[in-house]
């Protein structure tokens, strides 16, 4: 289970490709035929995909952390987007644990992440989650 | 419906709601489609054995009709600068689900903030402490 001493642990999932194909099926599945007004574009959150997703499924493997995936549930979530990202652009991805709290039986853990894009080192992406993990019962 | 300009807008402005239905199809396209496929989105049995009522939309597909919503409002994705939220109470197939802004501050740059939320039509607040931040046209 999480606790402070994980706090400051990083995780980075490099070479994240903005697939044009699952940009626009994610597109499709948050906003179905709305989403052809804008073929091209990725939908911002589309930031679960290329930057939280692929930095949480490193955190998760994370045995030492030991996250408990059956009791967890997303909390909270921030993004902001300083640079649009575009089909076909490839974007590494970190995320780090900033606090871990007990509450109630309840371990709560923040992390922030961002991704930035190589070619050109813009950040695309920053954000914040908070996950909480419920006691077993 | 075109995005309102930086000059038209002013605290107060609210989006019109945006409704949409999340059906089970729906939940397993976006789960399909972001490779999210926790079973407490897909499978009745597992979601009701971790005390859920059955399966719940994922957080990030309700984070994104939400996202679309104010998107849609400013006028295009890439107006869309920031938005955060809490995941309150899930989404279950077949509710509807209401998003919801009102502006609460508009800068100088044509940049404005809003207040942002989504509700289900079964009256659950879905997504609360919503923030979302906009580039206007000029």
């Amino acid at each position: 289970m999480p606790d402070k001493s994980h706090v400051g642990r990083r995780y980075t999932a490099p070479g994240q490709r903005i697939a044009p194909e699952s940009a626009r099926a994610v597109a499709q599945a948050i906003a179905g035929e709305a989403a052809v007004r804008e073929p091209d574009a990725v939908p911002p959150t589309f930031a679960a995909v290329y930057c939280l997703g692929p930095t949480l499924a490193k955190l998760f493997g994370d045995s030492e952390v030991g996250m408990d995936l059956a009791g967890l549930i997303h909390g909270e979530q921030s993004f902001e987007w300083p640079e649009p990202v575009r089909p076909g652009d490839v974007v590494d991805a970190t995320a780090e644990i900033t606090s871990v709290e007990t509450r109630g039986g309840m371990t709560i853990v923040r992390l922030a992440m961002e991704a930035i894009r190589p070619a050109d080192k813009a950040v695309v992406c920053r954000g914040t989650s908070l996950m909480i993990i419920r006691a077993s019962a | 419906m075109s995005a309102p300009a930086a000059s038209e807008v002013v605290v107060g402005d609210t989006v019109a709601p945006f409704s949409k239905r999340v059906t089970q199809e729906q939940i397993n396209a976006y789960a399909d489609a972001s490779g999210d496929h926790n079973p407490i989105h897909l499978e009745p049995d597992f979601a009701r054995s971790v005390g859920l009522p059955g399966t719940i939309a994922h957080g990030m597909l309700e984070m994104g009709i939400l996202a679309e919503a104010i998107a849609s409002w400013a006028g295009g994705n890439a107006n869309l600068l920031s938005l955060s939220c809490r995941f309150s109470k899930p989404l279950l197939p077949g509710d509807t689900i209401i998003c919801t802004g009102t502006v609460v501050s508009v800068d100088d740059s044509g940049v404005a903030t809003l207040d942002v939320a989504a509700s289900s039509d079964r009256g659950d607040r879905v997504l609360t402490n919503g923030r979302a931040i906009v580039r206007l046209s000029r």
